[in-house]
Order: C-alpha cells, then structure tokens, then sequence
C-alpha cells in the first residue's frame, strides 16, 4: 500500500518572518523605523508586494501578551496591515533587540500590584486601594469585579479597571496573607 | 475646561514669554514615557509653538509650524500622542486609559486646526468627566458616580415609582404592626390560663362555678381568635403585598426595558444579552421581594423585638439582663458565622458554575467534540470541575454542619439562665408557673428577630445593590435621541453624504471624509475589502450610531432631524444573517407591518420566492420557527426576510450582504426577487459577490475607510484601479473552481 503525502500547512501559508538578515530597525525621533526586504509576490488585487521597503513608523503587537512577551511579536504599518513576525527579539542583535524591548514595554503599560489595602465593594462597584511595585498608591474603580479580572493561569491575575486601565497581580500566592484575603472571594 | 485653563495658566507662569491668548489647547498627562513610572506633565499647543512639561520642566518644544500632522495612537492599557515633523514621528505624551477619550478628540481637531483653522471645545462636555465630590471618574458613558450617590436619593426615586402603590405598601406595613402585637398576646393569655385557672389556688373548688367555666373557656376562646386572626392579617397583608410588589415591578420592568430599546445599538452592544437580562428580571425581582418581604418584616420584628424587651425589663429588670446578656454576643457571633459561611458557599457557587460553564460548552459544540474524538478529554475536564466543586460543597456543608447547632444552642442559651432563675423564684413564691411560661415563650420570640435583623443589611445591601444597577442603566445617556422638534417626513430617497467620520472607539476612525450623493431610485453597490467600514456607511444611514463628524441627510433633511420612528419605518433592511423571532412564519413575515392582510402576506412571500417553501411544510403559514421551532435554511430564512422587506414597502432598501450565505440557484432567485423589489427605491447593497452588483446604477469603492471610486462598472473597469483588481481577483478565483 502507497502511503499518501499529504500537504503540510507550511506549503500553503507562509508566514512572513522579520529577522536579522531581512530587516534593519532604527530610531527615529522617538518611535521606531523599519527597512525590510521581503520575497517578492503578488497580492490579491494584483499589486505588486514584497521587495525592499522602507516604513517610517511601525508598531509592534504581542501574539501572545500573557505567554511570550518578547516573541511572536507583530510588526505592523500604519493602516495595521502586517509587514510581518518577529519570532524572538533576542535573535536581533543585542543593540536591536534592547530598542524592540523598550518598545514593547512602552506599548503594553499594566502596573504591578504588591499590596491590597482595600477592596470595597458597593452597589456594584468595587473601590479597590493598592500599593504598586514601586510604592506608589492606586486608587481605582472596577465595573462587575468577577467579569473584570482575568486569570491567565489561577495565581496570575490581571484586574481591568472602568477605563480600561489593566493591574497585574503576578502571584496571588506571594501576596501578604491580608492582601490575599481580600481578592480570594473574586479568585 | 477647568484643566485647560488651569493649564494654560501654569505654562504662562513657566514660561512668562507665552501669552495666554495664544494657547489653543493644553492637556495632562500621567505616564512618563517609559517604564511603569506616572508622573504630572501637561501638552501645550500655541499658535506658534508646541511645550511638552513633565513635572514644570521643559522636556520638548516644537515648531508649530513644522508639524505635518498629529497622531493618536492606543497602546494596551496606556495611550501615545505623537506628531510628525519632517517626517520623524515625535512622542508628545503618553497617558492612561482614563485620558483616551481626551487626547484623542483633542488630536482629532489639532488635525482638523490644520486644515481648517478650526477648533471646537465641545469635546470637553463628554471628556471631563470627573465627580466634584470624590474626584473619580465616571464610569464609561454615565454622568453619575455611583459612589457618591446618596441612597437616599435612590430610595426616594424608588418611592416616587411606587407612587401609585404606596397605599397599599403602607397598608401592609400597619399590618405587620398589628401582627406583631397579636402575635405576642398567646403567650401572656397562657399566663392567665395558667395562673388564674389551672394552677389557681383552689382552683378545683371553683372549677364547678359558672364564673370560673365561662372565664375558663374565654381565654381558649381568646387565644382561638388570635389564632384565626393572625391568619386572616396574613391573608390579607399577603395579597396587598402581591398587589403592590408585583405591579411595582412591572411597572420597573417596562421602564427599564423601555430605556434598552431606547439606548443606541453601541451602548447596548457595549453590555451582553445576559447582563441586560439581568436588570430586567433579576434586579427587579430583588426590589420586589424586598418590598414584599423585608420592609414590613423589619418593622414587625423591630416591634416585636422591642415589645418583648419593654415588657421583660418592665417586668424584671434583672431577669431582662440575664436574658439579654447573650444578645451582642449571639449579634456578634451570627455575622461572623454569616460571613464565612457567605465565602465558602460563595466559593461553591463559583464551582458550581464552572462547572456547569464546561458542560454548556461541552453540550452545544458536541459536534464539534465527536468530529474530533475529545470525548474523553472533555470527560476529564469536566471530572476535575466537579470533583472541586464535590470538595467545596463537602467544605461548606459540613461547616454549616457543624456550626449551625453551635449557634442555635447560642441562641438557646439564655432559656437556662432563665429556668434557673425564675425557678428559683416561683420557689420562693415570687413568681407563679404563668409567669415561667410567659417568660419561656418571651425568650424563645426574643432571637428571631434578632437572627432577622442581623441579616437584614445584608439584604438592604443586596436590593440598594440591585436598584443602583437599574438607575445606572435608567440615567444612562441617549446618545441617539430624538430631537425635541424631529419631525416625521415622507421620503423620497436621496441620501448625502456630507464629509462624514465615524468611529466606534475614539481614535479609531471607521470611516473619514465621506462624501456622497445617492439619487432617488438609485441602486448603488458599495463594494471593498472585509473590514473597510461597508456595514458602518450603512449602519449611519439607519442612524444606528450617530456621525461624529460632518453630516447624513436623506432629501435635503440631517437625519438627526428626522424622528426616529419615521426613518426607520421607511428604511427596509436585508442582513446577510437572518433573525426570526419566535412565532410563526406568518408573524415574521408580517413583523414589518402588523396590520397586513393576509393576501398582503401572501403576495409578500409570493414575490420573494417563499412562498413554495412555506407551502410544502405540513403547516404552511402557522409553521413555529425561531428558537424552539421548525429549523429553516439560510436560504429559507433569507426568502422570509426579503418577504419581511417586501411587506414594509420602503423607500430605502438597504441589503446587507443579503444573498452571500446562498447557492447559486437560490441567490439567482433572490436576486430577481430583489431586481423587482429595487425598482422605483433607493437601494444601498452591500456585496463580495461583484457579479450580483453587476446591474448597479453605481459602485462605491471604499478603501482605508475613505471612498476611493465612483462610478458605473463599465467606468470602473476602464479605469483599472481597486473595483477592476477586485473584479479580476474574483474571476480567476471562478475559473479556478470552475477547473477543479
């Protein structure tokens, strides 16, 4: 009996990757630039793509923002439309992987929370008080606290406030024991 | 306003060379531009210059002069103001989420100055949006805090809808009254059968007496009739409560559900199906139990608990104490109880729906499940859901277990200080067994209104909690209202667009720039890619959403003018996904226009192609669809609602995909059902199939949400831009499929 081949996903699709070889990042002015030169085909309309190209403001977006904070990482152009993947930073040089970083961190803005003084919850709202990584005071209002706090995994929590502002809770289980008693009921 | 001045202020105190006519706007920040760091810094834009401070020290100044353009972009839980100068993007800002709306409608007209050497401040009235009283913000899309509002305004809005009704809530209250005092009158009249009749001294002696017999039988009589009283007070206060509470919520209900339909599709959209259902049913039902149940109940307790105090102490200040010795500490103990308890069910809740989450999923995609052979994955997942919810109900059920008789023998507690002490007392002749008996009785009463009361803030809570989250929906803005002088019209058809942006989150314009006109009894075809803002041109034309900028009109008249009702009734509306309600063929059908006739309906369904699918289904007309009903194709729904469509009779057709989910057979039906139903009305079909749009009398080619081409199909393809790449794009893609 012949075994059959089937054709792999990768024949079909291929995901267009930005790497050391293909691509230069630079500063410019406080935002980052991209010169890329990537095979050439055709689009669907019929225009012509890929080539070498230059844009003067790119944005970065996390594939995954929960799981691989400096992989997977989106590379798009000004109207969104992906140039292209970054598989992993740290395969850049150090010089570009430190820019693409900084980027990243700059983007994703989520302060850590240390310590909880008080969750109070009231007519369906919660008025919660915390204490941030750096020792600052954060005062904020959550909407339907159940629906507002995400688990990427049981002890890894992020807290969504009314205006869409985003709290890290790295390990519930690190927190003090007060702390703690505090958020276990929405955990 | 207030920050902008404040603003503008601090920069001329800064820098004394600025004048405050000169700044056109100035706004906060609070992210240092790297890092988890806030800090307090301020943009400020002037005629000739642009000051970026970060805490009063100077960190950017630009030319205004060299700025190209201003950019607003979103980050993940922060926001970037930018700008480009000879081409290099500069940041001005970064902030949190709580200024989005703020910079992004001041980016919008810094780019709007540019152009037209226009700004507009009207921004300010939805963005500055903070509590005088406590400084936080409110919540999106409210003009209430919610911490700041005093209950007592709610309970006074409560009141006012219970307006028709408060004569039988207070009506109710006085009866709990009037139980409460007959419901302490059996134990003082077992004290008088007790003490004047069966231990009276001499009591056999006179037993025979008529006196004795008739006062005898007088008191079981009287304790008969407090029985049947009691009852009857029950009866009663039960139906005017039923009256009252149910009317009341009614009456809430239809306001509540009156105010939904009335919200905008975004706000709506912005809550799910759920939580919407919630405030109708659920937290109505929360407030009417509380009416029924817990208002009289805790004035009846209140008196009760009150009563049996007055009379104890009046009767003996110190057996008063011995019996109200345990009271703080059973109060104490009870909440300290409740509270855990609360935790550790609530914990079993919390399992509880997890699981019953994984067994909903499990049950809808079971197709899914089979056709990839997870049954046993599935099965292992859902064990280890209810093996923990199994360990928190063993958790909180052997607790309540096992401290529930701990508290009632708390409870209990202070009958034994009072057998002892009144024991010793009929011992020494000081009190008589009817005394020991009201006592007894008095005691066993004193800790049911306690327990009652200890609950009830837990219960005001819960309704305050309730009633808050229908007045946040209740107080929500309209933001698409009806003008007060909107005025109902007869259209003709013609609809302009007049330099239209729309976006459904600031910062991200959908659409901009939009100009066009559509004459009456045009079909126009509005053709590009996925995600363009095809859907969004149309949405506006039903005035779905309102335009941020620019504006619609349909004959010469802005839509924002026109009623409502009156737009919409003329507007018919073919989706690509088809929504029958429950009911039957014939309701969905005559949806648009209830007052058809039959023959009406029929010639409807006649015209649409569905008719003959209708009449092969054993009920024909009176066939059940919808949720529990006979399923029907896409191709059969589709028919039904271009029926739907045809019955209304609309001078603006608007067919949103309406033949995509079709084969080609039926689609070639449907659209000669369509050719007839578009002569002689304004037609806006949306489609990706470019051959159905092939008799348009015009195509609109949007791109990157602007309109990129005009034009006939015969123009479009002699001038080869993005219609003819489609048109080709989908030729291959036929020939293709025609070759396989």
């Amino acid at each position: 009996m012949t075994e059959l081949k089937t054709t792999a996903l990768s024949d079909v699709v291929s995901i267009t990757y930005i790497t050391k070889d293909n691509a230069s990042f630079r500063r410019d002015g406080d935002f980052l630039s991209l010169r890329v030169t990537l095979p050439e085909s055709v689009g669907f309309d019929g225009e012509p793509l890929g080539g070498e190209k230059y844009y003067e403001r790119i944005y970065l977006h996390r594939s995954f923002p929960y799981e691989h904070l400096y992989e997977y990482i989106s590379v798009l152009d000004r109207d969104s439309v992906e140039i292209g993947i970054i598989s992993d930073i740290n395969d850049f040089d150090p010089e570009t992987s430190e820019m693409l970083r900084r980027e990243l961190d700059r983007k994703y803005f989520a302060p850590v929370i240390k310590k909880i003084l008080s969750v109070k919850e009231r007519y369906g709202y919660s008025y919660w008080e915390t204490i941030a990584e750096d020792g600052n005071r954060m005062s904020f209002t959550v909407r339907d606290t159940f629906r507002s706090i995400l688990k990427v995994t049981p002890e890894h929590v992020f807290i969504t406030d009314n205006d869409s502002n985003r709290y890290e809770i790295r390990n519930t289980d690190e927190l003090d024991r007060k702390s703690y008693k505090k958020i276990e009921l929405y955990l | 306003m207030k920050d902008r001045i404040m603003l503008r202020n601090r920069l001329c105190t800064i820098n004394p060379g600025v004048s405050p006519e000169d700044v056109i706007v100035a706004f906060p920040f609070d992210l240092a531009p790297e890092g988890d760091v806030k800090t307090d810094g301020f943009v400020a834009v002037t005629t000739s210059d642009v000051y970026v401070y970060e805490k009063d020290v100077l960190m950017l100044r630009l030319k205004s002069a060299d700025i190209d353009e201003y950019i607003f972009s979103n980050g993940v839980g922060c926001v970037f103001a930018e700008c480009v100068t000879n081409g290099v993007h500069r940041l001005l800002c970064r902030a949190t989420m709580a200024q989005r709306d703020l910079i992004s409608s001041i980016i919008w007209q810094l780019n709007r100055r540019m152009e037209r050497s226009t700004y507009s401040y009207a921004y300010e009235e939805e963005t500055d949006v903070k509590c005088p009283n406590c400084g936080r913000r409110y919540p999106p899309d409210s003009h209430v805090c919610p911490h700041c509002t005093a209950k007592k305004g709610y309970i006074k809005r409560v009141w006012e809808i219970a307006k028709p009704y408060r004569y039988f809530i207070l009506a109710s209250v006085l009866l709990y009254f009037i139980s409460a005092g007959v419901q302490l009158l059996p134990a003082y009249l077992n004290k008088l059968l007790i003490d004047n009749y069966i231990q009276a001294e001499g009591a056999f002696e006179r037993s025979a007496s008529a006196d004795f017999i008739i006062g005898f039988i007088g008191v079981i009589l009287s304790l008969l009739g407090v029985n049947i009283l009691t009852r009857l007070i029950g009866i009663v206060r039960g139906v005017t409560l039923i009256e009252a509470g149910t009317r009341m919520m009614v009456s809430l209900r239809s306001m509540v559900f009156d105010k939904i339909q009335r919200l905008s599709v975004s706000k709506i959209s912005k809550r799910t199906a759920g939580e919407l259902m919630n405030r109708v049913t659920d937290d109505t039902n929360q407030l009417q139990n509380f009416i029924m149940n817990d208002i009289g109940g805790f004035f009846e307790q209140m008196l009760i608990f009150l009563a049996v105090s007055v009379i104890i102490i009046a009767y003996d200040w110190r057996l008063a104490v011995l019996i109200l010795i345990p009271v703080p500490i059973v109060i104490f103990a009870n909440r300290a109880f409740h509270k855990f308890m609360h935790r550790v069910f609530h914990r079993q809740w919390v399992m509880n729906s997890r699981a019953n989450t994984i067994l909903h999923d499990i049950f809808s995609g079971i197709r899914v499940v089979k056709a990839y052979g997870s049954e046993r994955r599935e099965m292992e997942r859902y064990d280890e859901a209810t093996k923990n919810e199994c360990e928190a109900q063993i958790r909180a059920e052997s607790f309540f277990a096992k401290f529930s008789p701990l508290m009632s023998f708390l409870m209990g507690l202070g009958e034994f200080f009072l057998l002892y002490y009144v024991g010793t007392k009929i011992l020494s002749h000081e009190m008589t067994l009817g005394d020991m008996q009201l006592f007894t009785t008095y005691v066993s009463i004193i800790y049911g209104p306690l327990r009652w009361l200890s609950n009830f803030p837990r219960r005001y809570e819960r309704t305050m909690t309730s009633i808050v989250k229908i007045f946040d929906i209740i107080d929500e803005d309209v933001d698409v209202a009806d003008k007060k002088d909107a005025v109902d019209m007869k259209i003709e058809g013609k609809i302009e667009f007049h330099d239209v942006s729309f976006g459904y989150d600031s910062g991200n314009n959908v659409l901009h720039g939009i100009n066009l006109t559509v004459e009456p009894g045009d079909f126009v075809g509005i053709v590009g890619r996925s995600g363009v803002g095809k859907s969004t041109l149309i949405n506006l034309v039903m005035r779905l959403y309102d335009v941020d900028d620019g504006s619609i009109t349909i004959d010469g008249v802005d839509i924002r003018d026109i009623s409502q009702s009156s737009l919409r009734s003329q507007i018919g509306v073919v989706l690509q996904e088809t929504f029958l309600f429950s009911g039957t063929v014939y309701d969905n059908i005559a949806y648009a226009k209830p007052d058809a006739t039959r023959d009406e309906v029929l010639a409807a369904a006649k015209l649409a192609g569905a008719h003959s699918f209708i009449m092969k289904m054993p009920d024909a007309y009176n066939t059940r669809v919808g949720e529990r009903g006979h399923t029907l194709s896409g191709g059969e729904r589709q028919r039904i609602a271009i029926a739907r469509a045809l019955l209304h009779d609309p001078r603006i057709l608007i067919l949103d995909e309406a033949t995509a989910s079709l084969d080609t057979e039926t689609e070639k039906q449907i659209q000669d059902a369509l050719q007839i139903l578009s002569k002689n009305r304004t037609t806006l079909a949306i489609a990706h199939r470019l051959s159905t749009l092939r008799n348009a009398t015009k195509l609109i080619v949007l791109d990157k949400g602007t309109v990129a081409e005009v034009g006939t199909h015969d123009e479009l393809m002699r001038r080869g831009g993005i219609y003819y790449g489609l048109v080709m794009a989908q030729r291959q893609m036929s020939k293709m499929s025609a070759g396989a």
